[in-house]
């Protein structure tokens, strides 16, 4: 399995040995040398990060009358930058777990990153709903505590499993990940030549010596999370598309949801993957760890996942006219047609069209133009979900009752902040923790014969 | 000081797994093997035994999900029952839902806080790391340990049978 086909790219390039693999990446953390334009592109990456501020603190200080958000179309940017976030988070876990339940060669140079993007995407969309609250200081009122008001939640709410969801989510891909660094972190340890950096690694490596008894329980269990993980990432992004289906507005109330969510989740989400990966090898000359090979499967999986979204298109589509109901062809006619035509247009052409070009193999190849394939599926996606997000209630039952939305500064304030520090945290994560799973590169090395 | 055992330090993996196995074959049982990166074969060799740790992650997860269902149970039937419209009030599709979440939430606990209790850690400090040798930082060295509480255990024999099974340095290692 190990063997690429006689055209494809290797899984890791030229010859290796341990102190090589091991310096290498962990020097990009200790070395604390990092290039100019690292901290040039966290600089911008911050000043998002405080708009982030300016623009939740505005939102609570105003309310969400701030937002572009009016009746009848309450769910806003808000709740599609959550829905985008999520997904963006999915694709971490799939490289994570599911390519090593497979055990997928490719997976070991990109997993560190992919995971470190899932915590930062779910952290980025936990904050959504939290912020649409209105009163966001009441959110702990969705968790059964104890309380004068002696309530407990809606338990037959889609909003409280996704709330459930959520956090099993984050914790779990917290776990995950902080397992899968423990070996790294004694790397670290032993390599860090400062007092405070041996204390900070020491602390985080847990004492981890590297014994054969510790390494048969860690193996089966990490491969355990991993196979816990799969499912859950599956039912995670199904229960927030169920936020959806469980109204009867015309345009949410569907069954094809769950499968199509997740679809556009991986989507978006390998589309984030390339979207880092292709500045991260080029930046940090890491190019004969992380291959072309990456890149190519990465667009492969993103062509895969980007049918099926083309085929929930098709299929809402086509139901919405099957079910005879004029509600639903009313709004899926206005979708196409209506007030929001020129957006849902762009969606189809990015998500649908622009994808298509992944089907050539020197396209797929062509770093420039893959990582501008990537950002725009990325836009591409984010349209989607504000479209299914206000498409539905603007157009309702009654048509007196229809209505738009607008986008105001502060959505932009909040939606381009987050990618802002969602990047701060990526920079952030590449300076203080190793970027590339060191001991799974070096165990590949080894079986693939790659070393010196 | 006492000692705790020999450290054998081998340039490979190969040359770790050949000493594992020639000192298991000359009677040795209180060894350890040390590497950067988990190597599938020395679990036969050293007979490590089977985790039980999948186990405790079923038992987390049962445990996870059982808990939180007998919550939302108890507040629907016991806390708060509210009739709406004559429904039940044990409408247990939604709540599957949240109960299969908390059991992964559970069994994931289970087999991290697991994995560290069953590895003895976090732990401060280890006599392996009184080895001058002993250090991940160059990346890739391998590592044997036989401790002084092996019945076979003899200062002179011991260190001679290590280094001709190929280690490049034999260290004694303090407790």
């Amino acid at each position: 399995m190990a063997e690429a086909s006689a055209n494809s790219p290797a899984v890791l390039r030229g010859r290796h040995d341990f102190p090589e693999i091991s310096g290498r990446i962990g020097s990009i953390v200790l070395g604390g040398r990092l290039p100019r334009h690292f901290w040039t592109a966290f600089l911008l990456c911050f000043l998002l990060v405080l708009l982030l501020l300016y623009s939740i603190t505005y939102l609570i200080a105003v309310g969400v009358g701030g937002l572009g958000i009016n009746m009848p179309v309450v769910w806003g940017t808000m709740i599609s930058n959550f829905v985008w976030w999520i997904g963006i988070g999915h694709a971490g876990t799939l490289i994570s777990a599911v390519l090593l339940l497979l055990r997928q060669p490719w997976r070991a140079s990109i997993n560190r990153f992919a995971e470190a993007m899932t915590l930062f995407a779910v952290a980025m969309a936990g904050l959504f709903p939290i912020l649409h609250l209105g009163r966001p200081w009441f959110f702990y009122w969705l968790l059964p505590l104890p309380n004068v008001h002696m309530h407990w939640p809606q338990w037959r709410s889609p909003l409280v499993w996704d709330f459930a969801a959520i956090a099993t989510y984050a914790t779990v891909s917290l776990l995950f990940w902080y397992m899968g660094l423990l070996p790294d972190l004694a790397v670290l340890r032993d390599r860090a030549r400062s007092r405070p950096a041996q204390l900070f690694y020491g602390i985080l490596a847990l004492g981890w010596r590297g014994s054969a008894y510790h390494w048969a329980r860690y193996q089966v269990v990490y491969f355990l999370l991993a196979a816990l993980a799969t499912p859950l990432v599956v039912s995670v992004h199904s229960i927030v598309s169920l936020d959806f289906t469980f109204a009867i507005t015309p345009g949410y109330h569907s069954t094809i949801f769950p499968p199509y969510f997740v679809a556009g989740a991986l989507l978006s989400g390998f589309a984030m993957v390339l979207t880092i990966a292709i500045p991260l090898r080029w930046a940090f000359s890491v190019k004969d760890l992380i291959t072309l090979r990456h890149m190519d499967n990465a667009a492969k999986l993103m062509i895969a996942a980007g049918m099926v979204v083309a085929y929930g298109y098709l299929s809402e589509a086509f139901f919405a006219w099957y079910s005879g109901e004029p509600y639903e062809r009313t709004m899926m006619a206005q979708r196409a047609l209506g007030p929001y035509a020129p957006l849902f247009w762009i969606m189809l052409s990015l998500n649908c069209g622009v994808l298509q070009l992944l089907w050539f193999r020197r396209i797929r190849r062509n770093m420039p133009l893959l990582f501008a394939i990537a950002v725009a599926i990325n836009v591409g996606m984010w349209i989607e979900r504000y479209i299914i997000v206000v498409t539905g209630p603007s157009r309702d039952y009654l048509p007196s009752a229809w209505g738009e939305q607008s986008l105001a500064w502060l959505d932009f304030g909040i939606l381009f902040g987050s990618i802002g520090t969602f990047f701060a945290l990526v920079f952030l994560f590449i300076r203080i923790l190793p970027a590339i799973t060191i001991f799974e590169v070096e165990e590949l090395a080894e079986e693939e014969g790659k070393i010196r | 000081m006492s000692l705790y055992g020999l450290m054998a330090v081998f340039a490979g993996p190969e040359a770790l797994i050949a000493a594992a196995r020639g000192m298991r074959e000359r009677g040795y049982r209180r060894m350890d093997a040390f590497s950067p990166f988990p190597m599938k074969d020395l679990e036969g060799i050293l007979e490590i035994p089977k985790t039980r740790l999948p186990w405790a992650v079923l038992a987390g997860g049962i445990a996870g999900a059982a808990l939180v269902y007998a919550l939302i149970w108890y507040s629907v039937e016991v806390d708060y029952p509210i009739n709406v419209g004559g429904r039940p009030l044990h409408s247990w599709p939604p709540f599957v839902i949240i109960a299969f979440e908390a059991g992964i939430l559970g069994a994931a606990f289970a087999g991290f806080l697991g994995v560290l209790a069953a590895n003895g850690l976090p732990r401060y400090h280890h006599p392996v790391f009184n080895a001058e040798s002993f250090s991940y930082a160059r990346g890739g060295k391998f590592y044997l340990l036989i401790e002084t509480a092996d019945p076979k255990y003899r200062k002179g024999v011991t260190r001679g049978q290590l280094t001709r099974l190929g280690a490049e340095m034999v260290e004694e290692v303090e407790a």
